[in-house]
């Protein structure tokens, strides 16, 4: 689970408060770094066999999990680290710096395989199933979709103004989604990038985008408090989760596509209290909250057997969390 | 060494003075130059950005009154006018601003305090509403603006008060205290109007588009 980088800048504030042992919440791995490296950003193969972190040092740090053995550190040079990503298989990590440097390599080896110059803060990425395409969104310039074998844009994904929050591709590759500043979902094509369809009754911007894991739904969440489910190749909205009194910020969905995690903030302030609800997404009902004082987690993601990780940091720690 | 900086006026005297501007001759020098700098004040530059944020609201009901009759909070009226860079009151534009309540708090359920508006025939553009509060997750108070036009680059930005408390009186040297306050010129004067007992602050805000 990413959480929206454009709410995260706020929600980093609460990274000095320690993490509270929930009741649904298992800590299983954690692991340390400098106390002023500060994590800032997180994400976790979906195979659950690596942990990269973006920390406030510079530094990208990757994990083995769970041994927890640091494999590698990395930098961007001079930019700061505005968030991490692997690709779905977690052969690649890509990086986005804060003057929109996006540097991916190779998880295996350590060397670096592309760099790109997307122009501006990285906001969201999100890799192509067969690793060949990457789709970045900067901050308030319109998010692009990268050919990484010729190293070039093969498309502009343009909103009416501003940016994207969020991007993402279908599992099976056919698809690829935007979430836009000018809160309208986009769908293109998932190969060329070409425009295929739009949802524009999402009043408020959405923060987060997950497809469903047969790849014909789209789901959406954001400052409308409510999760909708699209309809890919419509843009219809089929139905919406019940709101709540939060905003959505992150999500994820689990690899059988029935459960979706969704990391919710309280829109009057990002440090209030807000919880994690797991949702049940075939009849829409909550089936986990999972609300701790002091908890807050800056990302996580679903293992194959259907474990939900969460991470969290406190001085001097990343966190890993099992949601029981 | 302090730099020596030159007006655009001196520069101009300069260059006809050393001839790289070609004066023609039934032309006096110091009117070609005022026809110059006519030409220059009729150039606008065009209002800094600033980030859209995340709680912008599509499909803002028409409003030039965005307060409720009791509303608590400072009234405020901003007024302004929407601007090509060629200084062509651009009368087409659409202008749409969301801002929180007295206390900080966004409408996220209904429209309050969101307004889409439509300048007049001089371009000019008037709301009422109220000073909003402080965001818990900002520094300061600002409203959020949003300009279309037919032809012309979405204007994303924002309109922040030169009272905000967050700078000690001194916005020239404490508009940085936001750091997303990247112009000071976004930081505008502003004017208590009414008698003492129903004092509210009026505020102008031009607005600058550049073509696409």
């Amino acid at each position: 689970m990413r959480t929206s980088s454009k709410l995260l800048h706020i929600a980093v504030v609460l990274a000095a408060v320690p993490a509270l042992l929930a009741q649904d919440l298992h800590l299983i791995k954690t692991l340390t770094v400098p106390p002023e490296a500060a994590v800032r950003s997180v994400a976790i193969t979906q195979k659950g066999d690596f942990v990269a972190a973006g920390c406030q040092d510079g530094q990208i740090r990757l994990w083995a999990f769970p041994s927890g053995e640091l494999r590698q550190s990395f930098t961007l040079q001079d930019q700061k680290i505005s968030g991490v990503w692997f690709s779905p298989d977690g052969t690649l990590l890509a990086v986005g710096g804060n003057r929109g440097t996006v540097r991916i390599w190779t998880v295996s080896s350590g060397k670096v395989k592309a760099e790109l110059k997307a122009g501006a803060d990285v906001k969201a990425l999100a890799f192509s199933p067969d690793r060949t395409l990457v789709a970045v969104a900067p901050a308030e310039i319109p998010a692009q979709l990268w050919d990484l074998d010729i190293g070039r844009i093969t498309a502009d994904l343009t909103p009416k103004f501003a940016g994207s929050s969020d991007v993402a591709f279908s599992p099976d590759g056919q698809w690829l989604a935007s979430a836009d500043e000018d809160t309208v979902i986009r769908l293109y094509d998932g190969h060329t990038g070409a425009p295929r369809a739009t949802t524009q009754d999402i009043l408020l911007e959405s923060f987060a985008i997950a497809f469903s894991a047969d790849s014909k739904s789209l789901y959406a969440g954001g400052a409308d408090q409510t999760i909708s489910v699209i309809d890919a190749a419509s843009g219809k909205i089929s139905r919406t989760f019940p709101k709540q009194q939060f905003v959505v910020g992150g999500m994820e969905i689990s690899r059988d596509g029935k459960s979706l995690a969704g990391a919710y903030f309280d829109a009057n302030g990002f440090s209030n209290p807000a919880p994690v609800l797991l949702w049940d997404t075939a009849s829409g009902s909550i089936r986990k909250t999972i609300q701790q004082s002091g908890f807050r987690p800056i990302g996580g993601g679903f293992l194959p057997d259907g474990r939900l990780l969460l991470a969290s940091t406190a001085e001097g720690k990343l966190q890993i969390w099992q949601v029981r | 060494m302090r730099p020596i900086t030159l007006t655009r006026r001196e520069i101009l005297e300069n260059c006809v003075a050393l001839g790289s501007l070609a004066v023609v001759a039934s032309s006096p020098a110091r009117a070609m130059l005022a026809a110059f700098q006519d030409h220059e004040t009729q150039h606008k530059r065009p209002t800094p950005p600033n980030e859209i944020g995340p709680f912008y609201k599509k499909r803002a009901p028409d409003a030039a009154m965005l307060r409720a009759p009791n509303d608590p909070g400072m009234p405020l009226v901003v007024s302004g006018q929407i601007f090509s860079t060629r200084a062509e009151a651009l009368t087409n534009a659409t202008l749409e601003v969301w801002q929180t309540d007295h206390l900080g708090h966004y409408d996220l359920d209904g429209y309050r305090y969101r307004a889409s508006l439509k300048p007049d025939q001089s371009g000019g553009y008037k709301f009422e509403s109220v000073m909003p509060g402080h965001y818990p997750d900002r520094v300061c108070q600002h409203i959020h603006y949003l300009v279309t036009a037919p032809g012309y680059k979405p204007l994303i930005t924002q309109l922040y008060f030169a009272t905000d408390p967050v700078f000690e009186g001194d916005p020239d040297r404490n508009f940085s205290r936001d750091p997303l306050i990247h112009s000071r010129e976004l930081v505008r004067p502003v004017m208590l109007t009414g008698d003492p007992k129903t004092i509210q602050a009026a505020v102008r805000f031009e607005l600058v588009l550049e073509l696409m």
